[in-house]
């Protein structure tokens, strides 16, 4: 399934997932911008904007291999964190001008721990993320953010006033708000974008200039609204996991014929489907409400697990979604709970669920293709 | 849910726990036909767990409070509120050499539960969700040290028979700092307040106090044990020692003095060995640290081998090592951020697993230099996904000490992930290799 759409600016956002470095980065770097990156999507970019650089999300992409990751860590180790830190080892993340992580998960906050011993980035932090979401872990957060403030100013020489801030948490809702717009036109009957596409959409998002990507989402929407649509499909699908940004996964179950409508994705839904509150006085009190309370949550965060099963099944509701599928990368603890809980959730509900485990670079298509028509003969499309 | 229906939930919850008390007193048994000193002081162990799991028991018929909680979250408050508790965790952690383990991870494998989550804590959901944990007045659950924590404690909270019982878990600030502690004693401050508020049960600081002051005198002598373990050669083996030493101190008997009591008899017998230079076995040949829990699934299997067939001697585990500094008992605040440091940076396991790499690493460096190690063995167990994302760092470590390195990659409680043959295989190449024994 692909969109046909006559300005091809959707190649613009491919481009910008099956490569690390997109043009639009390159250029910024060429004329001195300064790119950070982030290891986990509770990382508030906003600051980083606000610093006048560009955060760039950490992934894998284009890595063919671990070798060197695989002398740091252990078989047992996740496969996103051996091939973006193998990516960290070979250099090939030199044009980033610092990293900066959550204590996310068990494999992740250790990349943090091999990169300062061995990567010559010039700055480098790590946020204390609470697991809890109460007033005391906002408390928590807001003096982790505004340490890491100072600290970047600090680093960089550079002054992030508040009226700074607030410019950068508009221009961050701003493009939520544009990609919501963009899942709101998959409600209907006819999709204009495809799963795969909406995920390259996404992706591109936490790796290019945000205002340029801004303006490109505009067009990209206004485009998809004179689109005819993706009428022929067997099924509508929602798809749950973790750190998935390959569109081309999504492109293999969409290719059986199951449109995927929807998501509660690292890089998807939860990025975006609520605001950071423009109506507090402190922006750093704001943001940290917005990661600790307010944003949907992954499950890493204890005590949210009502409200993360109700999201999906919101999303079930509001999209129309015939069934859903929870992948998530072999060693995660996290998405194994949460695959268990939620399948127990939605078989209570009788909604058709299928869990897949896979690695970060994508193999065994043909196994993924077969899994998928099953689940798709099993719902009866 | 009804009264009858809360008799049963009990009822079913105690079946297992009880064969467990049962298994304990099975192994009591095989203890008193051994006179040796060493065995005596196994048995007042065992002992002291039966008597827990009877109190556990009573406490569930008579409806009495009791509680689930963990030894990293502050048992000093648990027993100065005089609340009975047990761990949910508890059958991985102590009766993982009950004969029915394998067949229990079997059905928590048929339950869905993914096979690459630690086992001790895929069997601790198994073993709720199949309504064999004796339902507690309030839990305490644990948010570290690793992910796997996490994730069972949000499954208990999903569980039906078990979502209307209260929880709270403490957050686990990450780097170790005046801020951390101060916010970890404020989320145990809470946590006791939790307590009172579903268990009926007072805080008294006084109490807290005698407890702490009590406490501090156990881990006095648990280092003085462990510096008994400094001697070559070593006065005790794998089979006792450290392990006992951590379940009197943070499981069984937290500030009390029966547990101070064992731990000087402890004290007095390893001193004894060492002024007679008696070794944990005739001829000791390699002294080995052991950086994680022990494999308690089939521990008989292969530690008295280590020792047979190669005079090797774990002198060090993880849970053995003694990090620990006193908890200053001059008042309320002193205590709580003793508590936090303690529970939260110097508890085993949570101390290395928790926070940044660099635990395993000075750790190491630690064991290596006072207790005389000729290798690291890294068991590598399957669920310790934070350790095995760290063996780069072991490793560099260890080649800088000069001390051979090795990482098995097992499961601690499922002996058929690695077997013991294939585990002793590994192990006699690698002391081959490195010239040892």
């Amino acid at each position: 399934m692909v969109t046909e759409i006559g300005s091809g600016i959707l190649r613009k956002f491919t481009e910008a997932t099956e490569t690390l470095v997109n043009t639009e980065l390159r250029d910024w770097r060429a004329q001195g911008g300064k790119v950070v990156g982030c290891y986990c999507s509770y990382v508030p970019e906003e600051v980083i904007t606000a610093a006048g650089f560009v955060p760039f999300r950490m992934r894998g992409t284009g890595s063919t291999g671990t070798d060197l990751a695989d002398t740091c860590m252990g078989s047992i180790n996740c496969s996103f964190a051996r091939h973006s830190l193998d990516m960290g080892l070979s250099g090939r993340y030199g044009f980033l001008d610092g990293v900066v992580w959550t204590t996310s998960c068990d494999h992740v906050r250790r990349i943090y721990d091999h990169w300062r011993r061995k990567i010559d980035t010039p700055y480098l932090r790590l946020l204390s993320l609470p697991k809890k979401t109460t007033e005391p872990q906002v408390e928590w957060y807001r003096e982790e953010i505004a340490m890491f403030k100072e600290t970047l100013e600090k680093h960089f020489g550079v002054e992030i006033t508040d009226e700074r801030l607030w410019k950068a948490i508009r221009l961050h809702n701003e493009i939520r708000g544009l990609q919501r717009q963009l899942y709101e036109l998959r409600r209907g009957k006819s999709p204009p974008i495809t799963g795969a596409e909406t995920l390259a959409v996404m992706v591109a998002g936490t790796a290019m200039p945000r205002e340029y990507y801004g303006q490109l989402l505009r067009e990209l929407l206004q485009e998809l609204s004179l689109s005819d649509g993706h009428p022929d499909y067997r099924a509508r699908l929602m798809l749950v996991g973790g750190i998935l940004d390959d569109p081309a996964y999504i492109g293999v179950i969409e290719e059986q014929g199951g449109l995927v409508v929807t998501d509660s994705l690292c890089f998807g839904s939860r990025l975006m489907w609520t605001d950071v509150d423009e109506g507090v006085s402190d922006p750093v009190m704001a943001l940290a409400r917005y990661y600790i309370a307010d944003r949907p949550h992954c499950p890493r965060m204890f005590g949210e697990q009502q409200r993360r099963s109700a999201f999906v099944r919101n999303m079930i509701r509001e999209f129309q979604v015939d069934g859903v599928i929870a992948e998530r990368l072999v060693f995660c603890d996290y998405w194994t709970g949460e695959q268990f809980m939620l399948g127990e959730d939605l078989k209570e509900e009788g909604i058709p669920y299928l869990k897949l485990d896979r690695e970060y670079v994508q193999s065994g298509v043909g196994q993924l293709r077969t899994r998928v028509q099953a689940f798709l003969e099993t719902m009866g499309r | 849910m009804d009264k009858r229906d809360t008799s049963e939930m009990v009822q079913k919850g105690l079946v297992r726990y009880r064969q467990e008390r049962d298994w304990f007193n099975f192994l009591n048994g095989l203890l008193a036909q051994d006179p040796s000193e060493e065995s005596q002081l196994s048995k007042s162990i065992t002992e002291i767990t039966v008597d827990r799991y009877d109190q556990i028991i009573r406490c569930a018929e008579e409806g009495k409070p009791f509680i689930a909680g963990y030894f990293c979250a502050a048992p000093e408050i648990y027993a100065a509120m005089d609340l009975p508790w047990y761990m949910i965790m508890q059958t991985p952690f102590l009766a993982a050499s009950a004969p029915y383990l394998l067949e229990d991870i079997d059905a928590c494998e048929r339950m869905g539960l993914g096979t690459d989550w630690c086992t001790a804590c895929r069997l601790s959901l198994y073993y709720i969700e199949a309504g064999l944990s004796p339902p507690p007045t309030a839990v305490i659950g644990l948010l570290h040290p690793c992910d796997a924590a996490t994730v069972l404690h949000q499954a208990v909270v999903r569980n039906k028979l078990w979502r209307d019982i209260p929880m709270f878990c403490t957050d686990p600030p990450y780097f170790e700092d005046e801020r951390g502690i101060g916010y970890f004693a404020n989320e145990l401050r809470r946590m006791a307040a939790f307590l009172e508020e579903h268990t009926g049960h007072k805080l008294d600081i006084d109490r807290l106090r005698e407890v702490c002051q009590e406490s501090n005198k156990q881990y006095e002598l648990w280092i003085e044990y462990s510096q008994l373990r400094r001697a070559v050669p070593c006065p005790h083996g794998w089979g006792i020692g450290g392990g006992q030493c951590f379940a009197i101190t943070q499981v069984f008997e937290t500030g009390n003095p029966r547990g101070t009591q064992w731990l000087r008899e402890l004290v007095a017998n390893a001193e004894k060995r060492v002024r007679e230079k008696r070794g944990s076995i005739p001829k000791e040949r390699i002294r080995y640290f052991w950086f994680d829990l022990l494999p308690f699934g089939w521990v008989f299997e292969f530690l008295p081998w280590l020792e047979t067939e190669w005079g090797a001697v774990m002198v060090m585990e993880m849970f053995g090592y003694t990090p620990y500094s006193p908890i200053d008992t001059r008042n309320e605040d002193t205590m709580f951020k003793g508590l936090a440091k303690r529970n939260l940076y110097e508890s085993p396991m949570v101390r290395q697993a928790r926070g940044i790499a660099d635990y395993f690493a000075t750790d190491i460096a630690r064991v290596v230099k006072d207790y005389k190690i000729d290798c690291v063995i890294w068991p590598g167990h399957m669920g310790h996904k934070d350790g095995a994302a760290s063996i780069g760092i072991m490793k560099e470590v260890c080649q800088q000490l000069k001390v051979p390195y090795i990482h098995i990659g097992l499961d601690l409680f499922d002996k058929r992930y690695t077997t013991p043959d294939e585990c002793k295989d590994k192990v006699s190449k690698f002391f081959s290799t490195m010239g040892l024994g």
